[in-house]
């Protein structure tokens, strides 16, 4: 079919690289914006903004609002759907746990409830969720939206599309696609090494497209290819399911011995006992990390049937100076608190691969790999995009003299997914800002003005596409690129009349990071749409005269 | 500031230090940097190649003095990222800015 095996290559990538980089810019943008997620919750939640706190006290704080929680409401009632008779009034506890990190002013406690009587799973169970001020055990509204953690990452891992995980495996397809694509990349460029640092911004558009192409593609090919990799591995289990699918008597026994092992109870007695006391147990854990020079906080704390005779406990550290997610667990039993067993030192294989996991998910306390991440992250987003651009340059006068529509539309898509994609995240921004304090369901609003306008970026981009019939560039770019420019100053001057914590304030006088920083990304968003938008203009004056020597560099190009 | 950060964001400009030499032994960037007819000469080509290394694997060392080993690999992997993607746009921009790490040659 192919003539050489680089052409193969070259038509791989050109192609999976448009269809699927529409879809690769947006996770790879909102990965980059989860990099600072607790930093986009702070900014979007005022009440959170204070200082990051330790895992509050669980006898005095934690134990009351575990006993409150109840399973979330839609889900139960999806619940009463599975089972055939109605459900008791108050379901039993499965688990507990608290999560915090070195970056969290709140804390997150989550619970799981078993769902009796269903015929198709046995272990069927529904889930709850609550968020505490760990300063007082307020708990915070349910209905206020965690920007950065509860809507930028879940579009990042699975692009809210929860319908039988199928946003999963498009995120996972699309991660596949990316490492076809670098390993392509790889083999259609001509001069890897010799144009390494090349960058030629006076010559034709098209040329320094590509330049920019590769040299955003190239300088940064370890951090590419290892999160396409890792974001496959974490997801591994649900993508090859065999624990759960081929070899699930296998793996239901592996996991009884292993608790057995452990001296963990698998299973609840069904028999009622208290809880002793979990705060001597996380001093008892403490103790014990400091005894092996590894003194920590709290990361996870886990209580497995809480109120039977068989539950324990597990405290698990966490992993803020290391690069792996969480380790060095401690189980205890929960009716004594008598240390059951204690994890040890993971083997060669589950370092390389909590290494990797931990890697990609990020939770360490390293300010400086925080904002390497963001700009690895962001020169991806460049490199599909210039892709982007470099697609059209090549075609849209020939299609626009074929009478082609195909250059059009892939523009329309990139305009949608470039600046449009920074419409509605910026949007989501501003709507947080406008909303009313106590509109009830809030958090829904801001979702939906971030779909909304991210479809009319859409409409707009495709309605304004025409000129390009003549084989002139897209007026949608300039556009949107001052719609990006106003919303992001908005965002900044809005959090600063709404919430008093403007920069002079966050930046000088009661210094506080998270909001700043965010400020200072936003005016930076800002000032490089508004360049933008004026070297737009500028260009658009400017009649084309380049076609020619477009022409004769397109042999070289491609 | 804490004397990892110094660290590291010594280790960031010793890695754009770095890409700059390993940069100048290229013929079209020697050329942003000295000017349209100059050219290298082996000698002066291999010593850059040889700078440049240095500079990459100091800053490797840079890095491992501030962070846990783990840790330090991806600081260093993304400080030559940066600094490379830096390196790229001060040539195309502001050459002048950087001419000075040619000054001996």
């Amino acid at each position: 079919m192919f003539p050489s095996f680089r052409l193969a290559m070259s038509w791989l990538h050109t192609w999976f690289g448009l269809v699927l980089g529409y879809l690769l810019i947006v996770i790879f943008f909102f990965g980059s914006l989860s990099v600072f997620d607790r930093e986009f919750d702070r900014w979007a939640i005022p009440d959170t903004r204070f200082a990051a706190q330790p895992l509050p006290s669980y006898d005095r704080m934690l134990a009351p609002i575990f006993a409150r929680m109840t399973p979330e409401a839609d889900e139960l009632e999806a619940a009463r759907g599975r089972v055939k008779a109605p459900l008791p009034e108050t379901l039993k506890p499965l688990n507990w746990s608290a999560y915090t990190t070195h970056r969290d002013p709140v804390v997150g406690l989550y619970a799981e409830y078993a769902v009796p009587g269903n015929p198709d799973d046995p272990e069927d169970h529904v889930h709850g969720h609550v968020t505490v001020d760990p300063r007082n055990g307020r708990l915070l509204r349910d209905d206020q939206l965690k920007i950065g953690s509860e809507f930028f990452y879940p579009m990042h891992i699975g692009l809210h599309i929860t319908w039988k995980n199928l946003g999963y495996w498009i995120v996972g397809l699309a991660a596949l696609v990316m490492l076809a694509a670098l390993v392509s990349g790889v083999v259609i460029h001509r001069h890897l090494f010799r144009e390494f640092f090349t960058f030629r911004p006076q010559k034709h558009i098209q040329r320094s497209t590509l330049d920019l192409h590769n040299l955003t593609g190239v300088v940064a090919l370890p951090f590419h290819f290892f999160f396409a990799l890792t974001g496959l591995t974490i997801f591994a289990a649900m993508y090859l399911p065999v624990s759960e699918s081929m070899l699930k008597p296998q793996a239901t026994a592996a996991a009884m011995a292993e608790a057995q092992q452990k001296h963990l109870p698998y299973a609840a007695a069904g028999v009622p006992a208290p809880l002793a006391s979990v705060d001597a147990m996380v001093s008892e854990a403490k103790r014990r990390w400091a005894a092996h020079d590894m003194a920590g906080e709290v990361g996870y704390l886990y209580i497995s049937h809480p109120g039977d005779r068989n539950s324990y406990v597990t405290i698990y550290r966490g992993g803020s100076d290391r690069v792996a997610l969480l380790g060095q667990a401690i189980h205890f039993e929960g009716t004594t608190g008598r240390v059951l067993y204690e994890e040890p030192q993971p083997s060669a294989v589950a370092k390389v691969n909590e290494f990797l996991t931990g890697l990609h998910l990020q939770q360490f306390e390293h300010w400086a790999l925080r904002w390497f991440y963001l700009f690895g992250g962001l020169t991806g987003c460049a490199c599909i995009a210039t892709g982007f651009l470099f697609f059209v340059e090549k075609r849209k006068r020939k299609h626009a003299a074929q009478g082609h529509a195909g250059a059009r539309w892939a523009d329309a898509m990139a305009v949608t997914t470039v600046t449009g994609m920074l419409v509605a995240a910026l949007a989501i921004l501003v709507a947080n800002r406008l909303l009313p304090e106590d509109l009830p369901l809030r958090g829904d609003w801001e979702k939906r003005t971030f779909w909304a306008a991210w479809l009319l970026s859409f409409a707009h981009a495709a309605w304004r596409c025409r000129p390009m019939r003549q084989g002139l560039p897209s007026p949608a770019w300039f556009e949107q690129c001052c719609i990006v420019a106003t919303l992001a100053f908005a965002a900044v001057a809005l959090n600063g009349v709404t919430t008093g914590d403007h920069l002079v304030k966050t930046l000088f006088i009661e210094r506080y990071w998270p909001v700043a920083s965010v400020d200072l990304a936003l005016l930076a968003v800002g000032l490089l749409a508004a360049g933008v938008a004026r070297r737009l203009r500028l260009r658009r004056s400017v009649p084309e005269v380049h076609v020619r020597t477009a022409n004769a560099e397109q042999a070289h190009a491609s | 500031m804490r004397p990892e950060s110094l660290m590291i964001l010594a280790a960031l400009l010793v890695s754009l230090a770095g890409a700059v030499w390993l940069a100048a032994s290229l013929d079209a960037h020697w050329q942003q940097l000295r000017g349209r007819e100059a050219a290298a000469s082996p000698r002066q080509v291999a010593l850059l190649r040889g700078l440049g290394a240095t500079a990459w694997l100091f800053a490797l060392l840079l890095c491992c003095r501030a962070d846990h080993a783990s840790m330090a690999v991806l600081v260093w992997i993304m400080s030559i990222s940066a600094a490379s993607c830096a390196a790229a746009f001060l040539l195309a921009w502001r050459p002048r800015a950087v001419a000075w790490l040619l000054a001996w040659a």
